[in-house]
């Protein structure tokens, strides 16, 4: 007995502080509730719903919510909940991608701004500030419609505006890596800097760019979900939930659930990635926590 | 403090240089071809080459770019494809109505989102406290084009109180123009009618487009606020018997609101990007709408008209906030 309880002791110390207080934290669990609960439904979808989320039927445009359609039809007869499923897997994976695209490239050009610094850092960092006097969104509208409205083209221009963030990041914790005896030791035995960068410094400066990450999803989602409302993201019919809205808010004031439950899904959802990201902050930053 | 706002003077000199260099790749350099996108695909060559010559696409690059430059100075940025009026005017003409938007929902943000910081620091991890953080967390979570449409869904439809959009009632007459801004004009023009009905439409807007922005104040002037209750300066006032209204407000509150201030800029930012989306779903005749109307028609001209103006207009408002926060915060005055 008394071994069982010094073992469940020594497990319970091992555990990573970090994962232990996440699960301690209500809402942050609240939030990853609800993101595996529409993750499950979205991958459970052809088992959920007998409905082709693309098929039209013409006969049943417009039905109201009932035990047939849960969510109702839309204006062509597809079946809403059916498309708000299949739309899951691409609204949230889209959000996911984006980000961590962002993140990826971010990093890779923080780490080299800050390790080489000079004229380069002066560049890459005056680059950035171009970017930031613009409010993301009219930037990212511009870039959508200069590159085509279509989802690719929406990503890429979401990522391009999210870069910044994570090349000022991972630049600020290159400058602190830079100095480390590991990193000068081997500048010493005359390792070439892209080999510093890539085995050295990126491993070091990583973790805070994936909790960024992990606050930037839920911002992600929406900003991916506003370009297709604006008609800039997914063009019809490909069931992603902004270009749903974006064509059902014509048809709202009569038939209210077509943009409504896409809407509500898209809350849920980034609430989900907001409250795991209040939760993730609320941890590492105790000042904000207070 | 002086060389201090020299040096940020002189940034902005070069980010606005920035934001014309990325305005000018947009327009001119990635699009491909913008002449073929004016004439559309069925031009001959030779109609081509001469709108190419027109609009100078024909000179080096350089050119093209200090060409753009001049004119921008002038004011000059292009014909609208959609409209066929100089973009200038347009932009002129349909900015009051996204400036009396925008500076209402800002005006509203600061006086419901600054409170309810407060109050969720004040009554820390009490029923206040969650129902402040719950709030915060949906308002960032909520897609503005959503919280709209419900917003009119409930106000307009279900419950019949608030108009569905539009700046006046169709049979109430606008305001002699002075300013363009309704409200200040039919206060100016003594214009009770007008006023009331403007200040009527205005109301689901503004809720609608400050909420975002109202959360993300109130979560850092909550955070600000914790932080300075718990520092020695309040303990010694409280062992000093100061309490109450006087502590909160006088010797918390005017510390706690200098980091605010820079949240407060990002945030009118945030709310001119949110006005693209909140004139449309409302039907709002301002720039946003203008816009979004412009990206149908893949009007460019347009398009990176209203994307300068906006930068340009960001850009001195984080100026304005940065020179703020130098002379508000002491640390930096001395």
């Amino acid at each position: 007995m008394s071994t069982a309880l010094a073992e469940a002791s020594v497990r319970r110390r091992t555990v990573n502080p970090f994962w232990y207080k996440l699960k301690k934290n209500p809402l942050a669990l609240l939030g990853a509730g609800i993101l595996a609960v529409i993750l499950l439904l979205s991958l459970a979808a052809p088992l959920l719903s007998s409905y082709d989320p693309t098929k039209i039927n013409i006969i049943e445009r417009f039905a109201p919510p009932s035990a047939k359609h849960w969510f109702g039809t839309d204006e062509v007869g597809r079946d809403i909940f059916t498309r708000i499923l299949y739309g899951a897997r691409l609204s949230l994976g889209v959000g996911a991608a984006v980000v961590l695209t962002a993140g990826c490239i971010g990093t890779v050009i923080g780490a080299i701004s800050g390790y080489v610094g000079g004229r380069v850092d002066q560049l890459i960092m005056r680059v950035m500030d171009m970017v930031l006097a613009f409010p993301s969104l009219v930037l990212a509208m511009a870039v959508a419609a200069t590159l085509g409205p279509n989802l690719l083209n929406a990503m890429l221009a979401i990522a391009i505006v999210k870069i910044p963030v994570y090349v000022r990041l991972a630049r600020a914790e290159t400058l602190a890596v830079r100095e480390k005896l590991f990193v000068q030791a081997a500048v010493t035995f005359g390792i070439p800097g892209w080999r510093i960068i890539g085995t050295h410094i990126l491993p070091n400066v990583v973790s805070p760019v994936i909790i960024q990450v992990s606050l930037d999803i839920g911002d992600a989602v929406l900003a991916v979900a506003t370009l297709g409302f604006l008609g800039l993201g997914a063009q019809p019919p490909t069931p992603e939930w902004g270009a749903m809205i974006s064509v059902g808010w014509k048809y709202f004031l009569d038939y209210w659930w077509y943009p409504a439950f896409p809407g509500l899904f898209l809350f849920l959802a980034s609430c989900g990635f907001n409250l795991i990201g209040d939760g993730v902050r609320d941890i590492l930053d105790p000042k904000a926590a207070r | 403090m002086k060389q201090l706002i020299a040096k940020r003077l002189s940034l902005v000199v070069f980010v606005l240089f920035g934001v014309t260099l990325l305005t000018f790749l947009l327009s001119h350099v990635i699009p491909g071809d913008p002449a073929q996108m004016m004439v559309g695909q069925r031009a001959n060559e030779e109609t081509l080459r001469e709108v190419r010559h027109q609009l100078g696409l024909d000179q080096p690059i350089w050119v093209q770019y200090f060409t753009y430059l001049k004119g921008l100075l002038a004011g000059d940025f292009g014909l609208s494809i959609r409209t066929q009026k100089p973009v200038i005017d347009d932009l002129l003409t349909f900015f009051p109505a996204t400036f009396e938007l925008v500076f209402f929902a800002f005006l509203l943000a600061l006086i419901v989102g600054i409170p309810i910081g407060i109050l969720s620091a004040v009554r820390k991890d009490t029923g206040w406290d969650h129902a402040g953080r719950i709030f915060s967390i949906a308002g960032v979570s909520t897609p503005v084009f959503w919280s709209g449409l419900v917003g009119i869904l409930l106000c307009y439809k279900i419950l019949g109180i608030l108009p569905s959009g539009g700046r006046l009632d169709l049979n109430v007459a606008a305001p002699t123009k002075i300013t363009g801004l309704y409200v200040l004009d039919s206060i100016l023009t003594g214009n009770w009618a007008a006023l009331k009905n403007s200040l009527w439409h205005l109301i689901l807007p503004t809720i609608v487009l400050s909420y975002a922005q109202l959360a993300v104040i109130s979560r850092q002037v909550r955070a600000s606020m914790l932080e300075v209750l718990g520092q020695e300066y309040i303990r010694t006032a409280l062992a000093n018997g100061i309490s109450g209204a006087v502590l909160l407000f006088r010797y918390a509150l005017r510390n706690a609101l200098i980091p605010t201030v820079t949240v407060v800029g990002l945030s009118f930012g945030s709310l001119l990007g949110g006005a693209v989306v909140t004139e449309t779903i409302f039907g709002w005749p301002g720039m946003g709408k203008y816009v979004v109307d412009s990206i149908a028609f893949l009007d460019f001209p347009a398009i990176m008209g209203f994307t300068f103006i906006i930068a340009v207009g960001y850009v001195v408002i984080n100026l304005l906030v940065d020179l703020t926060y130098y002379l508000l915060n002491p640390q930096i005055r001395q």
